[in-house]
């Protein structure tokens, strides 16, 4: 009772903190929606309301080229009032998706399946945070806030992918595919979460009372996130009528990347120097980068699946071709779950303080650049970079954490020994 | 081979390492810097100013305001002399307003008379229980050889910013609104804006001119296009002036782009021979010495951030905007300065873009030398640096460095080497990793600076009255909060456990990163202000417990904490005003102004510092 009461407090903490930025600051969201940091062109609030403008007017939500996210969250937005005029309604519901979030986080931490799986036991396994505290420091990461007060559609794409784990890690595995349908639907990239999650369905159930055939297993699993991915798809097709269209304007947007309007990530800079002729070529380079990770994480931490899943979410957040702070968010998120990791962690300082450094200068320098007009591009450009490093260092340390922990379990006697590279 | 075992000495000396290493580099970073900043003055480091926007032609073209504009001038100037006297001689039978709005009438009419489009706003600002008002008249030359997409701003104040009556400005700008009025070459449109006075004025004006006016300030009813420039004319004497005056600094440390100053330092001390001065300098001989007088002038300007004209205002805009003041008894008459700001015109009007060739971040030190960022950014992140430095000297510390001195020192000699793959060796010792309580100085850390927002919400919000005894009271309080705070963590006090060293040093280490953190911000967008706020600070970084006999100890901690409060920033604004012989109220009053009608955020940074030495008195 004591624990339920707590994370009451801690969402109802949550939701009134949420509450307060927007009474005493109204402009607030409409200034957070307009920065490039929270809002991309595949998630911003801004462009979803010209959408909703279009489809309610019974014209083609792709038709003025702005608009580029899936066509179900049209209908969903169609319900509430006017953002516009009494911006509460939404601002509650974005409020909603965080608690469910968050409450998914504790159902994930609650199973324990970061510390202890069906091949791995982490040897620090009582150093943890109970699953309210995990969920306090996804709630109150300003990160996360930021995100929430933009209206940013990523939280949908977050709810589908820690819905996805959280029903995984119960157990649930038609649920989780489901679950991970919906977000690969909504954003694309979490598709190729599809193998770690599977394998964490897997090994779930092989913990239960049938263990069923792993070829088959996957074999129906694949099939069933295609199957939800096609519904989604024949629905969305039944509401913008052409088929076509809304893929280009969506999948279409998300893989041949565009619009390069700054963000916090690396691929506009890059783009936008890049002679045409190179572009398909290098498109295709990033694309398989950012997949090739799934292969080898998911084969060296094989007894981890959760784990890859954390790092694959780090890894997107810096290398997804529209990143925003709500990616580097989720990855926050799930980390907490790694509380016995931190103590073999090397650089949290210097991680902690070049992404501090670059929250704080990303927005000067990008205020020098656009409003001041006595910065460039290089300026925002150099900043993104030192963000990117920031999470990478974090991600390389976290892994490096887990690698050591693995190693550790495997020579016991040598727990907590000094190690030099020789 | 030296090196590497001078590395692997400081290893095997944890002292050393985290401890005096890091106070030495914090010394060296902040040594180095103010050295650096000495050495920008000399000819080795400094740069001679060139135009840079090739498009500006400073000074190619022939002025023609002269000889029969002269009778103009003066025609009006009896006009408004006229009506201003009426007004005086008059005293209590007219009030301020009917003159006013005689004069005002009289500005519509001369322009109108001119051929110009004429348009009035009234505004209304409060601020500490003072109200300022006024009209703003404007009118406007539509250019007959562009399409109203650019305008450049002629702005002539009623009051200049120190407070003179401007007759011969307004006057001055009347007769070449009049005369630009005739010329068929203008490709960007220009405006003539007479404002009350210096400072909220031409801030209602031009947040109107862009659609981001509060309610008090009416919006305007003519516009034209996008800004390219704004000049700003002062000639507030009775006689005929020696030279000219160069202003350029803006609100919040925002700089013109170079070019235009260069123009005008061009035009005037090439084309017409009137000479050029900035920071009023006037007796500038080129020294050393001089020079840095003028780079310390400005620093002092940027980093107060306060609006030092007219043009001020135009900056957050991006806007490049400078004024022209009349200084000294001379021979250079109102023509001078009227074929001056027409040659500037005529400049001006050749762009084929908004000004961006140019520096933006400067610090001038001659009408013709200054160093640009690349120069001197460095001393004030070198600075900032050191904070910084402590910060991560201090985070490993609580780590590794065991606090009390144990009995085999080697314990300390803990840090983990990068294995980049499996291949390891293992040695025969434990690592000693402390596990960090980080609760308590996180919280304690965000708490005390987000109670900073409290002397902000109250300086702006209370009367000009109090100001005076506010800020005694904010003393009091400064010096009295953290000697609580600080008995509060070491004995408990029954109301939470007493605080570990480790914690002390994390308390410490969070303050300096944040320090650190906004300081280097800081630095990209107010240099001035960075630096002066981090050579205020720099003690912080060298605060630290004493360990040695009681009497000393307390005789060095208690001067340690004179010397804290001395440099906190109510002490600091009390001296400073002090020093200078102006009331406090007086400055608060004008930030408290910067802070309601400019968006003045320099108070912000001064106030967040005051929680930073709270957290490091600890």
């Amino acid at each position: 009772m004591a624990i339920d009461r707590r994370k009451i407090a801690v969402f109802g903490a949550a939701f009134v903190l949420r509450l307060l930025l927007i009474c005493i600051f109204p402009s607030l969201p409409d200034l957070l929606t307009g920065r490039v940091e929270v809002s991309t062109p595949v998630s911003s609030f801004k462009r979803l309301q010209e959408g909703l403008f279009l489809y309610t007017r019974n014209v083609s939500p792709y038709d003025g080229g702005v608009f580029h996210q899936a066509p179900l969250l049209l209908p969903l937005f169609a319900l509430l009032p006017d953002a516009k005029s009494s911006p509460l309604p939404t601002a509650i519901f974005y409020f909603l998706v965080d608690l469910l979030n968050a409450h998914a986080l504790i159902s994930i931490s609650a199973s324990g399946q970061s510390v202890q799986s069906r091949l791995h036991s982490a040897v620090r396994k009582h150093v943890r945070w109970d699953g309210v505290s995990v969920a306090a420091l996804f709630l109150f990461n300003p990160f996360t806030i930021a995100t929430c007060l933009a209206r940013s559609t990523n939280v949908f794409t977050t709810s589908g992918i820690l819905f996805a784990v959280s029903n995984a890690v119960g157990g649930n595995s038609i649920n989780a595919m489901l679950a991970l349908g919906f977000a690969s639907y909504l954003s694309l990239y979490p598709a190729l979460l599809f193998i770690p999650l599977v394998l964490l369905c897997y090994d779930r159930r092989l913990q239960g009372p049938a263990p069923p055939n792993s070829t088959s297993f996957i074999v129906q699993h694949g099939g069933l996130l295609l199957a939800t991915v096609a519904g989604l798809l024949g629905l969305s097709c039944l509401i913008t009528g052409n088929f076509w269209e809304f893929i280009s304007a969506t999948y279409g947007f998300h893989l041949l990347v565009p619009d390069l309007t700054p963000n916090v990530g690396l691929w506009w800079y890059f783009f936008i120097e890049m002679f045409d002729s190179f572009r398909e070529f290098f498109l295709g380079v990033f694309w398989l980068h950012l997949a090739s990770y799934v292969g080898g994480l998911t084969a060296h931490f094989r007894s981890q699946p959760l784990f890859v899943i954390t790092s694959l979410l780090g890894i997107f957040a810096i290398f997804k071709p529209y990143p925003s702070i709500s990616d580097a968010s989720l990855f926050f998120a799930l980390l907490p779950l790694y509380r016995h990791l931190f103590p073999l962690m090397r650089y949290t300082f210097f991680a902690g303080a070049a992404i501090l450094y670059s929250s704080l200068l990303g927005p000067a320098f990008y205020h020098l650049w656009i409003y001041a007009g006595s910065g460039n591009a290089n300026f925002f450009y150099a900043i993104t970079l030192v963000w990117s490093l920031g999470l990478s260092v974090l991600l390389a340390d976290v892994i490096f954490a887990a690698i050591r922990d693995e190693w550790e379990q495997e020579n016991p006697e040598r727990v907590g020994l000094k190690v030099r590279q020789v | 081979m030296a090196l590497k075992s001078a590395i692997r000495n400081l290893r095997n000396n944890p002292y050393l390492l985290f401890v005096r290493l890091p106070n030495l580099l914090s010394l060296l970073c902040i040594v180095v810097g103010v050295v650096w900043l000495l050495l920008l003055p000399l000819n080795e480091y400094s740069r001679r100013t060139y135009i840079s926007e090739n498009a500006l032609l400073p000074g190619q073209v022939h002025a023609y305001f002269t000889g029969s504009e002269q009778n103009i001038f003066r025609g009006y100037k009896k006009e408004l002399e006229g009506l201003l006297n009426d007004g005086q001689a008059r005293g209590g039978q007219k009030d301020e307003a009917e003159v006013t709005a005689a004069v005002s009438d009289k500005l519509q009419s001369i322009l109108q008379a001119a051929g110009l489009k004429v348009a009035t706003q009234k505004y209304e600002y409060t601020s500490a229980g003072i109200t300022h008002q006024g009209e703003n008249t404007y009118a406007i030359i539509h250019a007959p050889r562009g399409d109203a997409t650019e305008a450049i701003v002629l702005v002539a104040p009623w009051m200049t910013a120190d407070d003179k009556l401007n007759l011969n400005g307004v006057t001055l700008a009347l007769t070449l609104a009049r005369y630009f009025k005739r010329w068929s070459l203008w490709s960007k449109d220009i405006i003539f804006l007479i404002t009350p006075d210096s400072k909220s004025g031409t801030q209602a004006w031009i947040d109107a001119y862009h659609d981001m006016h509060p309610a008090s300030v009416q919006s305007l009813p003519l516009k034209s296009g996008a800004l390219q420039g704004a000049l700003v004319i002062e000639y507030p004497l009775e006689h005929r002036f020696q030279t000219l005056h160069i202003v350029y600094d803006g609100v919040n440390g925002q700089l013109p782009n170079l070019d235009l100053f260069n123009t005008a330092v061009a035009i005037a001390g090439g084309q017409m021979g009137i000479g050029a001065n900035l920071q009023e300098m006037w007796g500038h001989d080129d020294s050393y010495k001089h020079r840095l007088q003028t780079m310390f002038r400005g620093m002092t300007k940027q980093g107060l951030g306060y609006a030092t004209g007219a043009h001020s205002s135009f900056m957050p805009y991006h806007i490049d905007a400078i004024t022209l003041q009349t200084k000294g008894e001379g021979w250079e008459d109102e023509m001078a300065l009227g074929r001056t700001i027409e040659s500037l015109c005529r400049s001006l009007n050749n762009l084929l873009e908004h000004l961006h060739q140019s520096f933006f971040f400067y610090l001038l030190m001659q009408s013709n030398r200054f160093v640009s960022i690349g120069t001197y950014l460095p001393s004030a992140m070198l600075i900032a640096g050191n904070f910084t430095l402590m910060a991560i000297a201090l985070w490993m510390r609580t780590g590794y460095y065991p606090e009390t001195k144990p009995a085999e020192p080697k314990d300390g000699k803990t840090d983990v080497a990068e294995p980049k793959d499996m291949k390891v060796s293992v040695e025969a010792k434990t690592i000693n990793i402390a596990e960090r309580q980080l609760a308590l100085p996180l919280s304690l850390v965000a708490g005390l600076h987000l109670l900073g927002l409290v002397p902000l919400w109250v300086f702006n919000n209370i009367f000009h009255q109090y100001f005076t005894t506010t800020t005694y009271i904010f003393v009091v309080v400064g010096i009295i909060l953290p000697l609580i705070l600080a008995a509060i963590l070491s004995h408990g006090l029954g109301l939470s456990k007493p605080i570990v060293p480790q914690q002390y040093h994390l308390i410490k280490s969070f303050s300096l990163l944040l320090l650190g953190l906004s300081l280097s911000t800081l630095a990209t967008l107010n240099f001035s202000l960075s630096f002066m706020i981090g050579l205020l600070c720099a003690p912080l970084s060298f605060v630290t417990r004493v360990q040695s006999s009681a009497p000393v100890r307390l005789a060095t901690s208690s001067l340690g904490l004179v010397l804290l409060n001395l440099l906190s920033p109510p002490t600091v604004l009390l001296g400073v005003c002090g020093y200078m012989g102006v009331s406090v109220e007086e400055v608060l009053t004008q930030a408290a102004f910067g802070w309601d009608v400019w968006g003045l955020e320099s108070g912000v940074v001064a106030l967040d510092m005051a929680h930073n030495y709270k957290g490091c008195k600890e």
